[in-house]
């Protein structure tokens, strides 16, 4: 392990940070926002006259085409974003013979807030950048949905029209998956997994940095759709099925191509990722010393790399479709409509567990803890998760049980389906066994935990009535299904996302945040979730069918009720908010390990310092040794460890 | 403890099967559906009951005192438990697995003596085509909405003009896409007379919200009065018919103080239709996009009237549509 190059010295953490500032005109041509805010203007001009140009040298009607122009903006505008922020100019300048500047770590650590607004590659900075912007993007989609619910509260059409409201739930589901709940488990994975393995940083640290800048890139994309004149935003749901999709007015193509961008980062994050996890443990961390945490994003890494391929390729077929008059899914020449369905959720199933074994993981590190016990099962549960992984590709034509393929693939789909229960009811079960003579601390993380237990139980069971093919006969593509996407996706990566933020916020800011106001935000959500969402169950099967602007007015009281719920649950956020903004700036300091943790990621300060570890540990046992005492996870030269403690209240010694 | 999950699970149970989850059982696919679906329901009460029970359980049994810090029991697992835990779900979901196939096959049995329906959807409308009833001319009879004897099996040829759509009779509990370029089957043997919507369950558009007909089952000496009655109707027009044929298909969407309809979908037609003549109402009826209503949006109205009505059925209408809003008068 070449960790030595990275030893920090004491005069460097010191040093001022980064490159002298630029003075004069030499400011503009610097890496930094002002390059980048001249160079966006600079692209659209070359694009435009690009398409333009080409049109006319061709002789094609009409020069100003707005499919086209919009291909050609949202990729080359964002690469002279990323360019002017100097996300390339390392490999540029290596590319080009030029002397890159050595790697003086400088950009390393943030000292103000203004570092978390430049291309930093400091695995902590990133994960802090990525978490705070999926946040942003959070907020949007939830604001999405109450405009929705506003809406939906009574039968008939009171503020927006059908158009507009299908635009409302297509932009919810794309922002929430694409640009929150796959990136944010990627930010906490960014910000803890080196730490947890006793890294530096990650194996490819400028990568990592270019990876989190494509992802504002990917959500504007996706919001400006808002701005296409004709037709607003996109509007066939996050699914984009053709031939509605083919068929749409231009704002159709900013999902296509944001898609691409939100895509692209997550392959790169899970490269990462990978690399990380396989080649950089510290000495002593064998596979099966690693924390769950990191299993979980070794199993949702290798999902992400195989997969986001096929949802990157069905969103082209689209766009080519459309801008270059192919023919993928027009059955007048041959194309095939089901097909687009089959490329579609050879990704998007997988992406449900993308979406979700993070999520295991974090659950696993925090109930732990907070149950002062080992998790119980430890390599049947990392081996849960790759079963699931490899079950998770032989799922996805389940969503398509109606859709007209070939019947005899029903079955055979079920069957792996309703298989995918037994390693994911061996992963709650544990957890259970896990909480079995604890000594259980209610703290935010671990109610935000077992609400997640619960709640993703009843996600999981909804999801064996979905994958019996005649049950899903009738209950496919309506509120039921609603329900279901929302327990497994609210009930549980949301609520495991909230477990890691309220868990590692001490880490990452250094301050405590408020217990009581978590508490508070914890019992609203957990309300709200499920007087929202429970009652969609009935509905979907008395017969409302999803993403409809309006319903039979047979239904109405209880969408009134869904409504008002759907509010509170939106005000809880605010709670949230709050919190995390008052507690960051004002709250206590907090202990470098207020948990009493035994995983490596508590062993440091908090923060840590830049480069974590000030010198490399040695892992000598497994993460989760909680009741026996002086059983460590790792050892840190010079530096007191936290140990396991005696079980039983009688033998310690107070002192 | 898991005895008292169990105990509590199958009194949960109970309660659940009392809850009327799924709506009237109006087709034998429906009982078959149902009965997957009671047994998935126990099962799942029962393994929730296990888990809420036992988390409940530890949440209240296992609580740190205040100020302790002390760890608990280093537990680290138990191959026994772990055992049970992997192959009780495992017989579980591939008893769920079988019982659910062999349903399957059960509802798709077709009867030699079923009866077809072709289904043709489109932005935002349903056409049935009954290819072995004819009416004037030599015509399938082609109706808007889905009228049927009991007791008779039908398979549905379901295809699409444009998007996706999909056909779906709650009460029937069977559901099928409709995809351009092909035709998609599904069988259903109502049993229950009455009046029961369809439904588009899958998003096709501005108008997917209101893509409905309905489908109207009759005893058998009833269905075939009332192919008779679509005989006479294709041949004849006139506005009593016409007035007869916009209270079943037009007054969904539309407000008509005539016919004394309520729909809100579409414009008020005592309003718009006030003093227009006989071309416009046509054009408006068979090619709707024409022109637009302020504050309606285009592309909602199906365009499939031309269609659906005969020649004399249209006339009717108009005429009617003509006495009803006083344009007539003028």
């Amino acid at each position: 392990m070449a960790v030595d190059v990275h030893a920090p010295q004491a005069a460097e953490r010191e040093a001022p940070h980064g490159p002298a500032p630029r003075k004069g005109l030499k400011r503009l041509t610097g890496a930094g926002w002002l390059r980048a805010l001249w160079f966006i203007p600079l692209a659209w001009v070359l694009a435009t006259l690009l398409v333009i140009g080409s049109r006319s040298a061709l002789g094609y009607e009409p020069l100003w085409e707005l499919q086209v122009l919009i291909v050609a903006w949202t990729v080359i505008v964002p690469l002279a974003f990323l360019a002017g922020l100097g996300g390339f100019d390392y490999w540029l300048y290596w590319i080009s013979g030029r002397p890159t500047r050595p790697e003086d770590h400088s950009g390393h650590g943030a000292r103000t807030w203004k570092d978390y607004f430049r291309v930093n590659t400091d695995h902590k900075v990133i994960g802090v950048q990525y978490l705070v912007t999926t946040i942003v993007f959070f907020v949007a989609a939830g604001l999405l949905a109450m405009f929705m619910r506003a809406e939906l509260a009574q039968p008939g059409m009171q503020y927006v029209d059908t158009n507009t409201f299908n635009g409302l739930f297509s932009m919810h589901a794309s922002l929430m998956i694409f640009l929150f709940i796959i990136p944010a488990f990627a930010g906490l994975g960014n910000y803890v997994i080196p730490l947890m393995i006793g890294a530096p940083d990650m194996a490819f640290p400028r990568l990592n940095a270019l990876s989190f800048w494509l992802l504002p890139i990917a959500g504007l994309i996706m919001l400006s759709s808002y701005l296409v004149p004709e037709g607003g935003a996109f509007a066939a749901g996050w699914t984009n099925y053709v031939p509605l999709a083919v068929n749409q007015a231009d704002g159709n193509l900013m999902f296509q191509m944001g898609v691409q961008w939100a895509g692209a980062s997550s392959i790169m994050t899970a490269l990462n990722f990978l690399v990380t996890i396989i080649t950089m443990r510290a000495p002593g961390m064998t596979f099966w010393r690693m924390p769950l945490l990191v299993w979980a994003n070794f199993a949702t890494s290798t999902l992400v790399v195989l997969a986001t391929p096929f949802v990157a390729g069905s969103q082209f077929f689209i766009m080519f479709d459309r801008v270059l008059h192919t023919n993928f899914f027009n059955p007048e020449l041959g194309g095939d409509i089901i097909a687009y369905q089959h490329i579609f959720w050879f990704y998007s199933h997988p992406a449900v567990y993308i979406m979700m074994l993070p999520g295991f993981g974090i659950a696993s590190e925090v109930i732990s803890v907070f149950a002062r016990k080992p998790v119980f099962g430890y390599r049947l549960m990392a081996l849960s998760l790759m079963a699931i992984l490899i079950l998770g590709f032989s799922v996805w034509a389940h969503h398509m049980f109606v859709s007209g393929m070939q019947p005899w693939i029903r079955v055979p789909m079920m069957v792996t389906t309703l298989v995918i229960a037994v390693p994911t009811g061996i992963k709650v079960f544990s957890w259970l066994a896990t909480l079995w003579e604890g000594r259980l601390h209610f703290k935010t993380p671990m109610l935000f935990a077992l609400g997640f237990v619960s709640m993703f139980v009843i996600g999981g069971l909804s999801g064996i009535y979905l994958g019996s093919v005649p049950v899903d006969i009738h209950a496919s593509d309506t509120y039921f299904v609603v329900a279901h996407i929302h327990y497994v996706l609210f009930g549980g990566s949301l609520f495991t996302i909230f477990a890691g933020i309220y868990y590692w916020f001490p880490k990452m800011t250094g301050r405590m945040y408020n217990e009581k106001l978590g508490k508070i935000h914890f019992w609203m959500t957990f309300v709200g979730f499920n007087v929202t969402f429970f009652p969609m169950h009935w509905v979907g099967l008395q017969g409302m069918p999803r993403r409809v602007a309006d319903y039979a007015p047979e239904f109405g009281t209880w969408n009134l009720v869904i409504s008002i719920a759907s509010f509170a649950l939106g005000a809880s956020t605010i709670v949230f908010l709050y919190n995390m903004l008052v507690s960051w700036r004002r709250g206590p300091v907090a202990p470098a390990n207020p948990w009493h943790a035994l995983t490596l990621e508590w062993q440091v300060s908090s923060p840590p310092p830049i480069f974590n570890f000030d010198e490399i540990p040695q892992v000598v046992g497994s993460p989760y040794e909680y009741g026996t005492r002086g059983a460590r996870h790792a050892i840190l030269n010079g530096k007191p460890t936290e140990t396991g403690r005696a079980p039983e209240p009688m033998e310690i010694i107070h002192s | 403890m898991t005895l008292v999950g169990v105990a509590v699970g199958a009194a949960l149970a109970v309660i659940a099967v009392f809850i009327p989850w799924l709506p009237d059982a109006a087709s034998e696919q429906a009982g078959i559906v149902d009965s997957v679906y009671w047994v998935v329901t126990i099962i799942c009460v029962v393994v929730f009951a296990v888990v809420a029970g036992v988390s409940a359980y530890a949440v209240y049994k296992f609580r740190a005192p205040p100020g302790d810090s002390d760890d608990g029991s280093p537990i680290h697992g138990h191959t026994g438990l772990e055992i049970v835990w992997t192959l009780i779900p495992t017989i579980l979901v591939t008893g769920i697995a079988v019982y659910s196939g062999v349903a399957l096959a059960q509802a798709e049995d077709l009867p030699a003596d079923h009866r077809t329906v072709e289904v043709t959807s489109e932005q935002f409308a349903w056409t049935f085509t009954y290819p072995d009833i004819e009416v004037e001319g030599g015509k399938p009879l082609t109706t808007g909405e889905l009228v049927l004897p009991v007791d008779q099996a039908v398979q549905f040829e379901i295809t699409s003009k444009d998007v996706l759509h999909s056909f779906w009779v709650p009460e029937w509990r069977m559901k099928q896409d409709a995809v351009k370029g092909i035709t998609t089957r599904t069988t259903v043997t109502p049993t229950k007379l009455g009046t029961f919507p369809v439904i588009c369950t899958e998003l096709c558009g501005l108008g997917h919200a209101i893509m409905r007909s309905q489908a109207r089952i009759l005893s058998p000496n009833e269905f075939e009065a009332w192919v008779e009655e679509q005989r006479r109707l294709a041949r004849e027009g006139g506005a009593v018919q016409g007035a007869d044929l916009f209270a079943a298909q037009c007054g969904s969407c539309h407000v008509l103080a005539d016919a004394g309809t309520l729909g809100q979908v579409g414009p008020n037609l005592d309003e718009v239709l006030q003093g227009a003549d006989a071309e416009f109402i046509m054009e408006s009826i068979v090619d709707p996009s024409a022109q637009i209503a302020e504050g309606y949006q285009d592309g909602v109205m199906p365009s499939n009237y031309g269609e659906i009505f005969t020649e004399p059925q249209l006339e009717g209408l108009v005429e009617y549509l003509l006495e009803a809003t006083g344009g007539g008068a003028r």
